[in-house]
């Protein structure tokens, strides 16, 4: 009896565990139906109904209201619509949105760097062709920034709707300026360096620098990048299949930064948050921070900067160096957008959404609410922004192009290369020979991968 | 009632607790060994099998040393100051201090251990500040300039800070476990030991320390296991830099899984950790039913 019980014990474990193990599927495996919406129809539906799911990165309380409003203003006026909203953090979107794609739970609508990331999307076939509604000669296409709406292009087709404008400043204190003797902005990198030396001679840190996750100094490193590397070569490295980081420009833009941090900033600045950075700009005692349009806000009284820097700043581009062999009239930032899951059987809807979202009234709306630079073009008025974000709009108008932020273009094996690499420039125990060693080696391997 | 029937029914008893272990603790284990077998990530359209690749890789990676070497060292630190530093701080309060003042006492040694290491991880950045943080403030007021550090900064100084916080938070609870089995011990034992002319030191190593042993061997496993688990400190204050020299196995895998997209890797880092852990709870298990003292 004894022995019968212990093998009917064993029967229950093994069927558990057969069950358990048979509910394993292959690993990952997504759809091989690239641009499934692609073959549906994405006109508004005559009734609109159903249930849209949409996760968004903003879940900042700064940044948060505003989608929930847009959302609740939709479902107001389509009474037969609910959207479900999940809004998470910038780093715990990167980690769900990738357990949601693994785990073919992808919301009809979700949130995307423009790049490499908005590529993997793509290429996994997660995300609708939208060309057909958002291209550059639609109605709807027409609405937008066209430098906005080409960094969500791939291979010609368009497949994310720009929802914001982002492009990274050199914020200065004009007090700290006059009190150092400079006259205004610096007109190159090398008349930079030294403007930062009468700063320091004047009492002030130069420029407010943290950088304790990397991703700081990944922006200068973007911008050096594209001063000192021919666009065609930057494009063919940047992308995966083709990347090399062979040309002395990188190691020139790299040598460039590491000027920056020794005469403007300090080897410290790795222990530093980007926050705790910029409250030294904010309580004077910096001259001057290095900041995305997104971030104007908080140094406007609105925004509870100290009346003595509200009233006194203004921004001019990182300046380019003199006889750099790149482009000089490149902008490092870039829109961030929304993509519609190629999946999805609401995509017709999705869309309608995305399009209630990028209204002239909705686009005016982020400015007034969160002061964000809308890419539907003529947005930003007097009435809902305020100088400096308008100056940002006309400065970004004139940009040659986006130098779209690093870490999102490149692969991600590149960009921790130069993520780890910058850190230990900063820290003084890499030069520039050996970040490019590095970047070099991960730019092989992403190569290997892609094929 | 028959012995078969009563079998079954314990076996019905503890069938839900069965399966939910197996469908969420083992099945993991096991799919996350399989899953190492492969190149895949959350975007893959075809995962290929590369057998053991992935443990090539970390074999030949210099970061994954570094992550095992800094999970090592964790462990060594917290083994002396979690155990070592905690039971002696427990034997103290037991020993020397009034029962009014030990009350309050063992309050403030274990109230870091109630602050959620996110919190606790933003104020020791801030502590640590290398423009206004007090530990740089603090050296700088004694003439110590010379030792000031960008203590989260350096890839010298990194991983030693996040150590160190670390042990902040822990030495109170672990105090509070030796307390608890101190307490636990005869008073007769004491007793009889100081009639026979022990002082409190010797009292120490030869009551103390073999009467604590179970608790000090529970201690112990949780200790190593979680320095070999750690994650959260070092995401909240270095993210693994500068450099990388901070990375731990679990950072190490996060960064592979989900910012790589190199899941099959970091299934293969996961399962290292598994079998390290396994592998010291089993030891120490084993060693310390060896030893078990019963009175």
């Amino acid at each position: 009896m004894k022995h019968t019980t212990r093998s009917a014990s064993f029967a229950v474990l093994a069927t558990v565990t057969a069950v358990a193990l048979a509910a394993c599927g292959a690993p990952g495996t997504a759809n091989p139906g690239a641009g499934g919406a692609s073959n549906q129809s994405l006109t508004a539906p005559a009734e609109k109904s159903g249930t849209i799911t949409m996760v968004t990165k903003f879940a900042d309380p700064k940044y948060a209201p505003y989608f929930e409003s847009v959302t609740k203003a939709y479902e107001q006026a389509n009474p037969k619509v609910t959207i479900k909203l999940e809004q998470v953090g910038d780093q715990p979107y990167k980690d769900k949105i990738r357990v949601l794609s693994a785990s073919k739970q992808l919301p009809d609508i979700y949130f995307s760097w423009a790049g490499d990331f908005a590529n993997k999307f793509v290429r996994a076939g997660l995300a609708a062709d939208l060309t057909s509604v958002i291209g550059p000669d639609t109605e709807w296409g027409k609405t937008f920034s066209p430098a906005a709406l080409k960094a969500f292009e791939t291979k010609g087709k368009n497949f994310g709707v720009p929802i914001d404008l982002d492009a990274k400043y050199l914020a200065y204190n004009k007090a700290a300026f006059t009190k150092a003797g400079i006259s205004g902005a610096p007109a190159s990198l090398e008349e930079l360096i030294g403007d930062c030396d009468k700063l320091r001679t004047a009492g002030y840190t130069p420029i407010a620098f943290g950088n304790q996750y990397g991703w700081p100094a990944i922006h200068y490193i973007t911008q050096l990048n594209a001063y000192n590397v021919a666009p065609d070569t930057l494009a063919k490295d940047y992308d995966p299949a083709t990347g090399a980081f062979t040309d002395p420009g990188y190691a020139k833009a790299v040598d460039q930064f590491k000027d920056i941090v020794t005469h403007c900033s300090s080897k410290d600045a790795n222990g530093v948050s980007h926050e705790a950075g910029q409250a030294n700009f904010l309580n004077g005692k910096a001259a001057m921070h290095y900041l995305e349009s997104v971030e104007f806000q908080a140094l406007t009284a609105k925004g509870g900067a100290p009346k003595e820097l509200a009233d006194n700043w203004d921004f001019m581009r990182l300046p380019a160096p003199q006889g750099a062999a790149g482009d000089a009239g490149a902008l490092t930032g870039a829109p961030d957008g929304f993509m519609v899951n190629a999946q999805s059987k609401n995509a017709a809807l999705a869309v309608d959404v995305l399009k209630f979202m990028t209204t002239q009234q909705n686009a005016a709306k982020l400015t007034a609410d969160i002061g964000w630079l809308s890419p539907v073009q003529g947005s930003a008025t007097s009435a809902n922004s305020f100088p400096q974000l308008q100056s940002a709009l006309a400065d970004i108008s004139k940009a040659n192009q986006f130098a779209i932020w690093l870490d999102t273009v490149t692969n991600a094996e590149v960009a921790n290369a130069y993520l780890s690499g910058i850190e230990g420039v900063i820290s003084g125990s890499k030069s520039s020979k050996d970040v490019m060693t590095g970047v070099q080696e991960a730019a092989a391997k992403a190569k290997k991968q892609a094929g | 009632m028959s012995t078969t029937l009563m079998r079954w029914r314990s076996l019905a008893w503890v069938l839900p607790a069965l399966v939910l272990l197996l469908v969420f603790v083992y099945y993991p284990i096991v799919d996350n060994l399989r899953l190492s077998l492969f190149s895949w990530n959350a975007f893959s359209v075809a995962p290929t099998f590369v057998g053991l690749d992935n443990y090539r890789t970390a074999f030949h990676d210099p970061i994954f040393w570094t992550a095992l070497r800094n999970n090592t060292v964790f462990a060594i630190v917290s083994l002396v100051f979690q155990v070592g530093f905690s039971l002696v701080l427990a034997a103290l309060l037991e020993e020397f201090v009034h029962e009014r003042l030990r009350g309050i006492l063992r309050t403030i040694y274990f109230i870091p251990a109630v602050i959620s290491i996110t919190v606790a991880g933003i104020l020791f950045s801030f502590l640590y500040n290398p423009e206004i943080g007090l530990v740089n403030r603090l050296l700088g007021a004694v003439g110590l300039e010379s030792w000031q550090h960008s203590w989260l900064g350096e890839p010298s100084t990194a991983m030693g800070s996040i150590i160190a916080m670390s042990q902040w938070q822990s030495i109170g609870y672990t105090a509070i476990l030796f307390v608890v089995g101190i307490q636990r011990i005869p008073k007769e034992f004491h007793e009889a030991a100081k009639v026979d002319g022990a002082g409190p030191i010797r009292r120490f190593f030869s009551v103390t320390v073999p009467m604590v042993r179970e608790m000090t061997t529970l201690i112990i496993i949780l200790t190593v296991s979680g320095a070999f688990l750690v994650f959260n400190e070092v995401m909240v204050m270095t993210a693994g830099g500068p450099s990388n020299s901070s990375q731990v196995l679990g950072t190490w895998l996060y960064r592979n899984a989900f910012l790589n997209d190199d899941m099959g890797y970091a299934s293969a880092i996961a399962t290292v950790i598994f079998v390290i852990t396994l592998a010291i709870g089993a030891v120490q298990i084993v060693v310390s039913r060896r030893r078990r003292i019963q009175w």
